[in-house]
């Protein structure tokens, strides 16, 4: 069996892309089972997708803890634990990251062991944060790692399951699907299906028997306030707004009042962004009156913050 | 102490209970049989009698939502429904229990509709089984009064701070007077205490969330458990307030009613105030020479399944007579009892189940002396009738007579062979 | 307005109470409307909460609140104001609590709830001249869900469960009025974009007793399709078309509290956002528009 997991942020085409794919390999006569997974969080907030795919009848169910493939369409997600990028990331399965940087670089982050395949950013694209159909070229990616779905039941998918969504942005889909399925050449067939768990030789559940806690302790209750702000929401951000404090105008009100995440403080009469918590909604930069604040690429981010730090600091 | 002894309905034992229980706050609604409980409880108010706030919200899901989140806020509430009326508030019901905030429901059962009908029977409580209120089950009026307000001390413990529901019949308790000893109201009020929140509660110095959402299986697991393992606990707890309210007041209960069960090869088991009936029949059949006993629960969550085991261990035969239906299966409470007998190496070998009392169906004597024949007949042959429901010839005759009224179709099917006779 | 602590924008407060780390959607006009409301309900409140987006302000531990939160179900917010201000008063008739510990019932619901199920809830609150204050979030459909259309989804508009080339054949209802016409003590409507508008309404709500209500429309970007960023140029547009009266009940009477001088045409709101955008592709709905445009301009004809 295929086991396959798809991660990006809320908005980015997770669970499209995780559907291209089951429906590939449905059209390739494969069993398939392919499912989205997300609870209360939005958009930029990280999510994923997952699909089995397998000759036999699946009966495996929920979310894949041993995958064969992990695909990252967000490399940012790799940092953030409660992503879950990492988990049963290991010598067998294979990481296919959309990253500015080297298959090295990754290995050198992660382990010399792991299996990393880089599939290059879209340079064409002047805000890299966009990831213009992501989804597509993840699928068309893992398709060529895969080996067993071919160009047509890819082509195929992407119509199926884009119908509503008009005969560009089918085609655009597909072209950015195959010109990934291309790049991959290389690494054709490079994924290998794991067995099942083993009822011989497993890893026993340390199962434990909850005992009675009082009601003050055991009820849904938070016996305090304001604990929401250990929730570090700025890492949804896929773009970052910078302050120019040169341009800044101090009136303080408008990109602190107009911020719907309450992210900008005012510290006397100047604005700070709590990139914490800023989930990179841009309102604060549409309403600003003088333009001082400007979208960077969360990338590019830390150095524009510093240098934003610095004027702040004289 | 002067104990007052008087007449009084179930309806009228509810409402005095809350009185004693000195219960801050009442939100109410209207319904039958349930709506005396109300009335009676606001006359007190408006008169001056007693301290306390009635609010009549306009549904019963308002209704269980305002008693919930008034608890919530540190206020001793006590609230009543019945039938239609609990189930309209079900939502609630699940929702206020996983809050872990006491309070007592009096539910005067009534049957369901469809079709819907006045007179009770037991699907409107059990609906409510797994909601994660404890519940209660009652016999005669003097047992409302008795048993609501050991539910508040039950509901309120620290080991449990679960909401409960008491259960009295509808009409065969709401509406029928019996003695009831009503006890001493400063006794009761020693016996209850005060409210105690705990840290439940809405205060400007100390903000609090409460009911919030969980996010995936294991925080969700680990709440719902611990209200399992306080309503698991209830049931020591019951034991221990039933131990103090005899010392106090002198009347001895327990999670069961164990009626010559002791030395009986047969049992009837079966809830609510029909059960006096049944210890009726016993009488009668002890008399005929019969080893026969009732084994009644009061406690229905928590499910005493330990004690029945033992009190059942080495029976020839039990007859579970439910007062409910549950559609596609049978008896609610034959399921509940065959599933704590299971396995036990000596657990009664016949286990039988009647469905009888739908809608305020009455069962007659000669109808608990029957069951007692099927259930011996069936200990000594070995074969186990399939479940039974208590219906008689003359009753099908009497709807075939309805239906030919109704104009339904078996009157122009049928008009050639009237004989019910035929269908038994 | 004369008597307001908020007469220009410079008196807005300077630093916010609610608290960060919440999952709503990136420019979420309701979490900004809530945010300016939280500043001048502060702390001593007690907000109890119907299922909606914004139940998820508050996940198990986590909370923005600075002070207390009940979460109860779709329908019964208003009744668990009920419970929450009876408790409240009994404990301060009993001296059990002194004043300070008092708190104000604010019952925080999205459209789904005060337009369709808590409305009946709602009516017999006030009915029973609940003192309380009721905010209706309002992102015109069942945004939680992903958007499919409620009482309060305009006509015309694209949902999820109205996605044919007409949209959502229904019209919005008018919860104003319906709250109105039990004749509470206070109704409003309010927009995150026009902030002082807002604060001077949430100041005099504050102030009064009994039932008081108010409506924020709340633009939506996941469900509404249109960039985070334009939270607040939608929001404006909406006040400036005319779609979205800004007004207030007291006493009786209403009054409109922001009238635009020349009102924009409700084209220029519709095509900021996605889920019109088929009344101007593939071509041009000028019939369906024109009917759009019709009912503001009916409206703001009976304002005086």
């Amino acid at each position: 069996m295929y086991r396959i997991r798809f991660h990006g942020r809320g908005g980015q085409g997770m669970k499209t892309a995780g559907r291209i794919l089951g429906t590939a390999f449905f059209n390739e006569g494969y069993e398939v089972q392919d499912a989205p997974r997300y609870g209360a969080e939005r958009r930029g907030a990280p999510i994923f997708s997952y699909v089995r795919a397998d000759k036999k009848p699946i009966d495996e169910r929920g979310i894949i803890t041993n995958p064969d493939l992990i695909i990252v369409a967000d490399d940012s997600l790799v940092n953030i634990p409660a992503a879950g990028v990492m988990q049963g990331l290991n010598e067998h399965a294979v990481l296919l990251i959309n990253s500015r940087e080297t298959a090295e670089t990754w290995q050198n982050r992660l382990g010399t062991k792991i299996n990393i395949i880089v599939l290059p950013v879209n340079s064409s694209v002047p805000n890299p944060a966009e990831m213009p159909f992501i989804g597509a070229a993840c699928v068309g990616a893992a398709a060529r790692l895969l080996g067993v779905v071919g160009q047509s039941a890819l082509v195929d998918a992407i119509h199926e399951e884009l119908q509503d969504q008009g005969p560009d942005i089918i085609k655009a889909n597909c072209d950015r699907a195959l010109e990934a399925f291309e790049y991959m050449a290389l690494y054709e067939n490079c994924v290998q299906q794991r067995q099942a768990a083993s009822a011989l030789d497993y890893q026993q559940p340390e199962w434990i028997r909850p005992v009675f806690e009082k009601a003050r302790i055991a009820a849904p209750t938070i016996h305090a306030g304001l604990t929401s702000v250990q929730v570090k929401t700025g890492l949804w951000r896929t773009l970052c707004p910078i302050i120019e404090y040169d341009r800044c105008n101090r009136c303080w009100w408008i990109c602190s009042s107009a911020c719907p995440h309450n992210a900008i403080n005012v510290d006397g009469s100047t604005p700070v962004i709590d990139y914490d918590h800023c989930v990179g909604c841009m309102v604060c930069v549409a309403q600003c009156p003088p333009h001082a604040i400007s979208a960077i690429p969360e990338a590019e981010a830390d150095s524009e913050i510093k240098k934003s730090m610095q004027q702040l600091a004289h | 102490m002067m104990l007052a002894r008087r007449l009084l309905t179930g309806n009228g034992a509810a409402a005095w209970a809350a009185r004693l229980a000195q219960v801050d706050y009442i939100p109410a609604f209207p319904i039958t049989p349930q709506t005396e409980i109300i009335e009676t409880l606001s006359r007190w108010i408006d008169n001056g009698e007693i301290p306390g706030k009635l609010v009549t919200l306009e549904s019963e899901h308002s209704m269980i939502t305002a008693a919930g989140a008034a608890a919530a806020t540190g206020v001793r509430v006590f609230t009543a429904t019945s039938s239609q009326g609990l189930l309209y508030g079900m939502e609630m019901l699940y929702t206020v229990a996983g809050w872990r905030v006491p309070f007592v429901l009096i539910n005067v059962s009534r049957a369901l509709a469809s079709p819907v009908t006045l007179e009770p029977d037991h699907n409107d409580v059990l609906a409510a089984r797994d909601s994660g209120f404890l519940q209660i089950h009652c016999a005669t009026c003097q047992e409302v009064l008795d048993i609501t307000l050991m539910a508040y001390r039950l509901s309120e413990d620290a080991r449990v701070r679960l909401p409960a529901i008491v259960n009295e019949d509808g009409f065969y308790l709401s509406f029928t007077r019996e003695p009831v000893y009503i006890p001493d109201a400063d006794e009761v009020k020693d016996f209850i205490g005060e409210f105690d929140s705990e840290n439940m509660q809405f205060r400007a110095s100390a903000p609090t969330s409460q009911a919030v959402a969980v996010l995936g299986g294991s925080p969700y697991s680990y709440f719902r458990y611990e209200s399992h393992l306080a309503a698991e606990n209830a049931r020591i707890v019951f034991d221990e307030i039933c131990d103090e309210f005899e010392q106090r007041f002198g009347r001895k209960y327990g999670a069961l009613e164990s009626y010559h069960v002791d030395d009986a090869d047969y049992v009837i088991f079966m809830v609510g105030c029909f059960a006096t009936k049944a210890k009726a029949a016993v009488d009668s059949l002890r008399k005929a020479g019969w080893k026969i006993g009732l084994l009644r629960p009061r406690l229905l969550r928590p499910f005493p399944g330990e004690k029945i085991s033992q009190l059942l261990a080495g029976k020839k035969g039990v007859a579970v007579i439910d007062q409910n239906l549950s559609m596609g299966k049978g008896g609610i409470l034959h399921c509940e009892l065959a599933s704590v007998l299971y396995g036990n190496k000596d657990a009664p070998p016949v286990l039988m189940s009647f469905i009888g009392g739908l809608g305020g169906r009455d069962i007659s004597q000669e109808e608990f002396f029957e069951i007692a024949k099927q259930l011996k007949q069936a200990s000594e042959t070995n074969e186990i009738p399939a479940p039974r429901l208590l219906y008689t010839v003359d009753e099908l005759r009497q709807i075939h007579k309805l239906q030919a009224i109704a104009h339904v179709e078996r009157a122009i099917l049928n008009r050639d062979h009237q004989n019910p006779d035929s269908h038994e | 307005m004369n008597d307001t602590h908020f007469k220009r924008m410079k008196d807005l407060p300077s630093t916010h109470l609610l608290g960060t780390g919440t999952p709503m959607c990136a420019g979420c006009g309701g979490l900004q409307a809530i945010n300016d409301i939280y500043d001048i309900l502060g702390e001593k409140t007690v907000f109890i909460n119907a299922a909606g987006c914004m139940t998820l302000l508050s996940v198990y531990p986590f909370t923005p609140f600075r002070g207390s939160w009940l979460y109860t179900a779709m329908a019964s917010a208003p009744a668990g104001a009920q419970g929450v201000r009876d408790a409240l008063d009994i404990l301060l008739e009993k001296k059990k609590i002194g004043q300070e510990e008092n708190l104000t019932a604010v019952v925080l619901t999205g459209d789904g709830s005060a337009y369709g199920m808590g409305l009946s809830a709602t009516s017999a609150a006030i009915d029973r001249n609940l003192d309380f204050i009721y905010i209706c979030y309002d992102n015109e459909g069942y945004g939680n869900t992903g958007q499919q259309y409620s009482s309060a989804t305009p006509h015309g508009a694209r949902t999820s469960t109205s996605s044919g080339s007409m949209g959502y054949p229904g019209f919005k209802k008018d919860l104003f009025s319906i709250w109105a016409a039990h004749k509470p003590t206070y109704v409003a409507t309010v927009i995150g974009a026009e902030p002082l508008d807002l604060a001077r309404k949430i100041e005099k709500a504050a102030q009064l007793k009994g039932p008081r209500f108010i409506i924020t429309l709340s633009p939506c970007p996941t469900g509404w399709g249109f960039d985070p960023q334009e939270t607040m140029q939608i929001g404006k547009l909406a006040v400036k078309s005319g779609v979205w009266p800004l007004k207030e009940y007291i006493d009786g009477k209403i009054i409109h509290t922001k009238v635009p001088k020349i009102r924009m045409s409700v084209e220029d709101y519709l095509a900021t956002q996605f889920r019109f955008a088929h009344l101007f592709k593939p071509e041009r709905n000028t019939r369906l528009i024109d009917e759009i445009q019709g009912r503001v301009d009916e409206y703001w004809d009976h304002v005086s």
